[in-house]
Formats: C-alpha cells, structure tokens, sequence
C-alpha cells in the first residue's frame, strides 16, 4: 500500500512538472527502434521478419546489421541494388535548383503586409523542428506554419505538395542538415500528448477498402516487397522530405508521399493541412527524434 | 446408334464446359494480374509470373488445386475469417470483387499446383 502511495505521489509530481508528458511516445520510439535493429540485424531472424521473402533474396540483396541512423536512408539501407542507383541519382541530384529556388523565395518575398519570411522564420534551419503542437492552433507542419504565415500577411496561402512549397521546405531542410541539426519534436502538454495519440492510433489503423494500416505496409511490411517496390520502415520517414521523386519529376512533401500511400489503400486521400493529416505528421516525426535533418532527397 | 448419339452428347456437354472452365481460369487470371481489381501479384508469387513483381508480403502461392473451392472462396472474401492478424485485404467483403469474380478467381487458383 506504502509503495503504491509513493509510486502516485511521485507520478504526480512528474506530471505537474510538466517532464512526461511525452513518455508514451518516447516509449514508442525505443520499441521502434529496437524493433527495426532486431529486424535488420541479421538473416538468421528472417524466418520471422520475412516469412515469403525468397532466399536467395535474403541472402544476395540485404544489408544486415543496420543501426538506428542508417534507417533515415529508407529501403535504400537495406536493399543493396536499391541503394547502388541511388548513389547513381544522388551524383548529380535534381533538387539543386529547388534549393536555390527556395532561397531566393525567402530572401526576396515582400508581403503586402511590407513584410517577409523573414519575420516569421529568422533562422530557416528549422526543418526539424516540426511539426509543432501549438496551443490554440494544434498540430501546425512546416508547410502549415509557412502557410499561416502567409495568411497573416495578407498573402493567398499555397499549395501543400509541390511547386513553391516544396522549394521553399527545400532550403530549410538543405540549411537545417548545413548545420547539423536533428528532428527534434516536442510534447510538452496534455493536449499535445492526445493529439500524439491519435496520430498514432491513425498510423496503426487499418484504412480505406482495401483494409491496410500505414503499418502493415511500414513497420511489418518494411523489407518486403510490394510487386517489385521495397517498402521503407516508418522509422527515418520524415527526415529527408522534400523528396524529389522520379515519379512525379519534382519535388514534393511529405503531404503528397502519404496521400499517394492513402491512394494505394483505397482510401480517399486526406487534405494537407486537416487535422488527421497533421496529427499523422505529428506522431511519424516523433517517432525519428534524434535523427539528423537529411533532406531534400531523391527516392524512386 | 443410340449409344453413339449419347456418347457424342456427352463428350460435346464436356467440351462446353471445360470451354467455359478455360474462359473462367482466364478470366480469373486476368483479375489476379490486374492493379485495379483483384492485384493480388503485388503480394504473391504464383508460378513465377513476373508483371512488374511479385510482390513478398504474401506467401507465394502453391499447390492451390487441393484446396476446396470454398476454402479459396472465403479466403478471398474475407481473410480474417481464418486469420484475424492477416495483411490481405477482403476483397469480397469490401466490395472490390463481386461474387461473379472471385469465382472467377477461385478457378484460376484451383490450376495452381
Ligand atoms: C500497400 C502498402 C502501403 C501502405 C498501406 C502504405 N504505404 Fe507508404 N509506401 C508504400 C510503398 C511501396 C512506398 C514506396 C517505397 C518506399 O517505401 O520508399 C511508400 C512510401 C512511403 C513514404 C516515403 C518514404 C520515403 O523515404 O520517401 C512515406 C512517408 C509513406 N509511404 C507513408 C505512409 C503512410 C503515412 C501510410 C498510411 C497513411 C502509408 N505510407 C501506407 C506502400 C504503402
Ligand atoms: C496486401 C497484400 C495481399 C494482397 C493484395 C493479396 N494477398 Fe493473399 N495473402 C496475403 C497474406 C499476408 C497472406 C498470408 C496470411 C493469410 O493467410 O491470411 C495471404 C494468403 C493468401 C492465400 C492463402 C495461401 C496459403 O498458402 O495459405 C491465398 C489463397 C491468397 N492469399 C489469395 C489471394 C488472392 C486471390 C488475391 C487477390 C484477389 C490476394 N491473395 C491478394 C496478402 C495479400
């Protein structure tokens, strides 16, 4: 009785500091990680991990033994062909001029209001440090707080997925990874700690007709193969966006990534910007804390 | 002579049918292979059709003709009726194939050996 006496006084104490309010999600991202470790340490779990994955395959294309920051890299880490064009793509990458682009978009924009990004954001080394849980305003991404800064100047806000968007997320990423800095989400309040929690109960659902979760396919799913596509494990997503992809021919967030991935479920894509995308968002960064910023990035 | 007639009706009765089993197994295939209906290659390996994959997040699917029809029917119409944990979609119970196709289906599985 004494012990448990003890045990709630000293959770409460905690809890009016205010200090754990991200212990759910700090648990999580451990479990994560160690999962991923385990599933990549080594073949001789593959019975396991990789029930259908051909032998050979195991034996001739994968990588083992691959350690927490390597995962930022995608299917690329483990998937040795996979990663041989990748360095290919990567030699002469195609995201140079979005950079640049980007750039001139936050040094050179005047608002209407006289003002410029540069009121909203004085340091662009910034990409890892969204989304945020902001109170009165929930969960805001980096294009949501783009956006919003665009509104409250006067300016018409713009597309999520592409175009100046992605440009503009280009530059903070590629000045975010100059610096060396990490994605770094915080939860700080109680609000912030449910609206984690439904990102992640969102994450672990199943969706749209055909019934898979973001799961089945990104944490059980990652390594095997869908036709002739690796699928890449959740831990590492959010680093690297924007991601140039050949498949689009241009840059895009990570916005436009999960609503094609909402399209492969059956599912009616969600809105960049809704709360459930944003929530999403929320819960996916967390789980990559501490990983570097690596983007922009090329993938297939 | 009417013995041969008989005879001559009932090969012709066959050769209708297995005509018509031909054109379901093809169907079948058809519906297996294709990204808007069944896909079911994008998760499984059947006899080593390549069409852009097969995919590894299903077994790769064999010995298929032991299996009774229903139990190949019901696997496609609701997979969690056999495994609640399964990663495949229920393709009858979510409306993306009629009754009409996985029978379609089901045929084509029962040519796999
Ligand atoms: C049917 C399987 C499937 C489902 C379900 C699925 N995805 Fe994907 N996803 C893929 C494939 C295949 C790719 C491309 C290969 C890869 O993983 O990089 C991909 C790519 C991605 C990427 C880009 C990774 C990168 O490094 O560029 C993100 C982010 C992503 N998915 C998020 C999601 C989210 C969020 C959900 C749920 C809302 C989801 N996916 C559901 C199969 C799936
Ligand atoms: C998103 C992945 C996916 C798709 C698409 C898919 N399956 Fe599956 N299938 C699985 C998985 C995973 C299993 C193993 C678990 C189980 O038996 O439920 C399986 C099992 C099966 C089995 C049982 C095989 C055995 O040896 O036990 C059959 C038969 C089958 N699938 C047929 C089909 C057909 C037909 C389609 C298309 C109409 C299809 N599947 C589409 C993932 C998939």
């Amino acid at each position: 009785m004494k012990k448990i006496v003890i045990a709630s006084v000293v959770g409460s104490i905690a809890f009016l500091n205010g200090a754990n309010f991200n212990e759910e999600a700090e648990k999580d991202r451990k479990a994560l990680i160690a999962y991923f470790e385990k599933k990549f340490a080594d073949k001789k779990n593959a019975a396991l991990y990789f029930p259908y994955t051909p032998k050979e395959e195991l034996e001739n294309n994968f990588r083992w033994g691959i350690k927490w920051e390597e995962f930022r890299l995608g299917s690329y880490a483990f998937n040795k062909t996979g990663r041989a064009q990748y360095e290919e793509m990567n030699e002469f990458p195609p995201y140079e001029d979005n950079i640049e682009a980007g750039k001139e978009l936050y040094e050179k924009t005047k608002f209407k209001s006289g003002k410029s990004f540069k009121d909203c954001f004085p340091d662009p080394a910034i990409a890892g440090d969204y989304p945020k849980y902001i109170k009165g305003k929930g969960v805001v991404t980096l294009g949501g707080a783009i956006n919003n800064c665009l509104v409250e100047n006067g300016e018409k806000p713009w597309n999520m997925n592409k175009g100046k968007m992605a440009d503009l997320q280009a530059y903070f990423a590629a000045t975010s990874r100059e610096k060396g800095k990490k994605i770094n989400i915080v939860i700080d309040s109680k609000e912030a700690a449910e609206a984690y929690a439904r990102g992640k109960k969102a994450y672990y659902s199943q969706r749209g007709y055909l019934k898979l979760s973001c799961a089945t396919c990104h944490v059980q799913g990652a390594g095997q193969r869908v036709r002739n596509e690796y699928m890449s494990p959740l831990l590492g997503h959010v680093t690297h966006f924007p991601v140039y992809r050949l498949k689009w021919e241009a840059l895009g967030t990570l916005e436009r990534r999960v609503k094609g991935c909402n399209k492969d479920q059956g599912e009616t894509p969600h809105k960049p910007g809704s709360q459930w995308m944003n929530e999403l968002a929320y819960f996916m960064a967390y789980m990559s804390n501490g990983l570097p910023v690596d983007g922009p990035d090329i993938r297939k | 002579m009417k013995k041969f007639f008989l005879a001559a009706v009932v090969v012709a009765v066959a050769a209708t049918a297995s005509m018509a089993n031909e054109d379901l197994v093809k169907k079948g295939r058809k519906i297996f292979m294709t990204k808007k209906l069944g896909n079911c290659l994008a998760c499984h390996d059947v006899n080593g059709d390549k069409v852009d994959g097969p995919g590894s997040l299903g077994p790769k699917l064999q010995f298929l003709s032991a299996w009774p029809e229903q139990a190949l029917y019901d696997k496609i119409y609701d997979p969690y009726t056999t495994n609640p944990l399964s990663a495949m979609p229920p393709f009858g119970k979510n409306g993306v194939l009629s009754d009409e196709e996985i029978k379609a289906v089901v045929a084509y599985l029962k040519t796999i050996n």
